[in-house]
């Protein structure tokens, strides 16, 4: 149960403090059947119940564990030893391919579909890829980074043509995106100008 | 069967009574026995997700009342542990047996709803209306302490919003010293009811192994007869301190679900008395200003409180760095946020794992080579609400 047996997959750190206590490994992501099927197995750890998978996109991050565009989350819980894990995996943006795990937990399923739906990443082999959240027709990843709030597209019932229509997104008034980060310190540039002069 | 027979493909919902909301069904049955049962859902979902990421912390709270909106005060507690484990601070011990009482109410709250609605799936009318007569009960303690009777934005990171009013740790004391008796009444209806009996012995049985296999946590888990409570085995805020008991079934049928919930109850009836008991004096939010907002009377006469509070609702507070998993035990199931941070203050990136999305995930596992008439049967033991599983 020691952190040297996890070691043993893991190819890399994750630089990134990881609180709660969790114990946490990078893998290779061609590398992330093996892994989980041996977390699994191994008589030390037992992590036998998959508790979530995610994604979190890094376009917009300035963190230094952000070495590629996505990082998937896995994260199991043993029921035995009463511990958690988090296993992260990169993913670049020019191939969104990993390999699913729905073999090893069969639970995987709903939440591979939902990082599809959501981000596009693509699992292989998954039984049944198809998106889950977002209607059946949509287009894009709303949760990526780049995908704007208020989406593209809008739907209406049409009482002339009694049916359901897709419009482009027309809003009724500006969007608002206040920056609102350090309200004091948004004259930074105008003093920066007034100190050069 | 005839040499000419075809499996008929029967659409479910999305809007049926027994659906439980906006749940699409396909439903391939092999005369009346079900052969597949897959879930389309989404039908509800509103990017809550999305939206967390461009508000602050404090704007964010309020979506967690929306996820599962019959046990709206746990999810805010995961939030909360999730931004508190972030920021290095812990609740005061006040809030931290406010949080545990009324996450225990919320409880109550959230059975006396799945029980009948699971009852009335299967036929029984009764219950459905005792419990409702209780559950406005129940509610009026949300609204006396939050000013809402669902949506109540009331654990925030650092403790909880208010203190509680005058005297409403008496009158929790009394209502909930004599609630017991009203799970008895329940009890009389359904326990030992012969068709409630007929329709949910038996059916839908979830064996140890494939719910652990399947993910499953809360009362499934523990009626297919796992051992296994995040506040016993993960203990969050006072749960440490307060004597309980962890229901387990045997079967792991509906039935025993029911039995689960049930005894669930009492328990948490437990909680809360002791937790009126042993409430100590003392502060229920962090006094630290750069986190929590000033009190009001403070305001009126204190310019650094005013700046406190103009910083806090327009740029509210930086979360340093990091990843965070914190999870609770709901009323359904284990409820956790993955929380990214990265230094601003708003969050880069949170990730909600409902029970319900889990538990729906195992409905056609569970509905195989039962007759469709036991298919409402199974949903509602699930106890599955839309809000959490489409987000």
């Amino acid at each position: 149960m020691s952190p040297n047996i996890l070691q043993k997959y893991s190819t890399g750190s994750f630089h990134f403090p990881i609180k709660a206590g969790i114990e946490n490994i990078l893998v290779n992501k061609d590398s992330i059947l093996d892994v989980t099927q041996k977390i699994k197995e191994d008589e030390d750890l037992l992590y036998d119940q998959l508790i979530d998978i995610t994604v979190t996109d890094n376009m917009l991050s300035k963190s230094s564990y952000a070495q590629e565009r996505f990082t998937l989350i896995y994260s199991f819980l043993s029921l035995k030893f009463n511990k958690r894990l988090f296993i992260f995996a990169n993913i670049s943006e020019d191939n969104l391919n990993i390999n699913s795990i729905t073999q090893i937990f069969e639970s995987a399923d709903w939440f591979e579909r939902e990082c599809y739906d959501l981000f596009g990443i693509n699992f292989i082999n998954h039984p049944n890829l198809q998106r889950i959240m977002n209607d059946y027709t949509f287009q894009g990843h709303p949760l990526r980074k780049d995908f704007p709030l208020t989406g593209y597209e809008e739907v209406r019932y049409d009482e002339n043509i009694k049916k359901v229509v897709y419009e482009p997104v027309t809003l009724k008034q500006e969007f608002r995106d206040f920056d609102n980060e350090s309200p004091w310190e948004g004259m930074k540039e105008t003093i920066k100008e007034e100190l050069g002069k | 069967m005839s040499e000419n027979f075809k499996p008929v493909t029967l659409n479910f919902g999305p809007q049926h009574p027994a659906a439980h909301g906006v749940l699409r069904l396909l439903v391939q049955l092999e005369g009346e026995v079900v052969n597949k049962a897959e879930p389309h859902i989404g039908l509800l979902h509103r990017g809550t997700e999305k939206l967390i990421e461009q508000k602050t912390y404090t704007q964010a709270i309020p979506y967690f009342d929306r996820l599962d909106y019959v046990s709206p005060m746990c999810q805010e507690h995961a939030f909360a542990l999730a931004v508190e484990n972030l920021l290095n601070i812990e609740a005061p011990k006040r809030a931290q047996y406010i949080r545990v009482m009324f996450a225990e109410v919320t409880r109550i709250l959230n059975h006396l709803l799945n029980i009948p609605a699971f009852a009335m799936d299967i036929g029984a009318a009764t219950p459905m209306l005792w419990a409702f007569e209780e559950r406005e009960k129940m509610l009026e303690f949300h609204e006396a302490v939050s000013g809402a009777r669902f949506h109540a934005a009331y654990f925030r990171p650092g403790g909880v919003h208010q203190d509680l009013p005058e005297n409403l740790l008496e009158k929790m004391k009394n209502y909930f010293s004599n609630f017991p008796k009203f799970i008895d009444t329940l009890e009389e209806l359904l326990t030992e009811n012969r068709i409630f009996k007929q329709r949910s012995v038996d059916i839908g049985i979830l064996k140890k192994d494939d719910a652990i296999r399947l993910s499953c946590s809360g009362p499934v888990l523990r009626a297919s007869g796992v051992a296994w409570d995040l506040r016993k085995s993960q203990p969050y805020d006072v749960y440490s301190d307060i004597d309980f008991d962890i229901p387990v079934g045997k079967t792991g049928d509906t039935y025993d679900r029911y039995l689960v919930r049930m005894e669930e109850m009492r328990e948490s009836v437990k909680i809360i008395l002791q937790c009126i008991d042993n409430i100590p004096q003392g502060p229920v939010m962090v006094e630290n200003n750069k986190i929590t907002p000033p009190k009001r009377s403070e305001m009126k006469n204190s310019m650094e409180a005013i700046i406190h509070h103009f910083k806090l609702f327009t740029e509210g507070y930086r979360v340093p760095e990091g990843i965070t998993y914190k999870s609770v035990e709901a009323p359904k199931g284990e409820f956790g946020v993955v929380l990214v941070a990265d230094g601003s203050s708003k969050p880069y990136r949170c990730k909600l794992r409902a029970p319900g999305f889990v538990h729906l995930q195992a409905l056609h596992f569970l509905s195989k080579g039962h007759q469709l008439a036991d298919l409402p049967s199974i949903l509602g033991s699930l106890d599955i609400v839309f809000g959490e599983v489409d987000r």
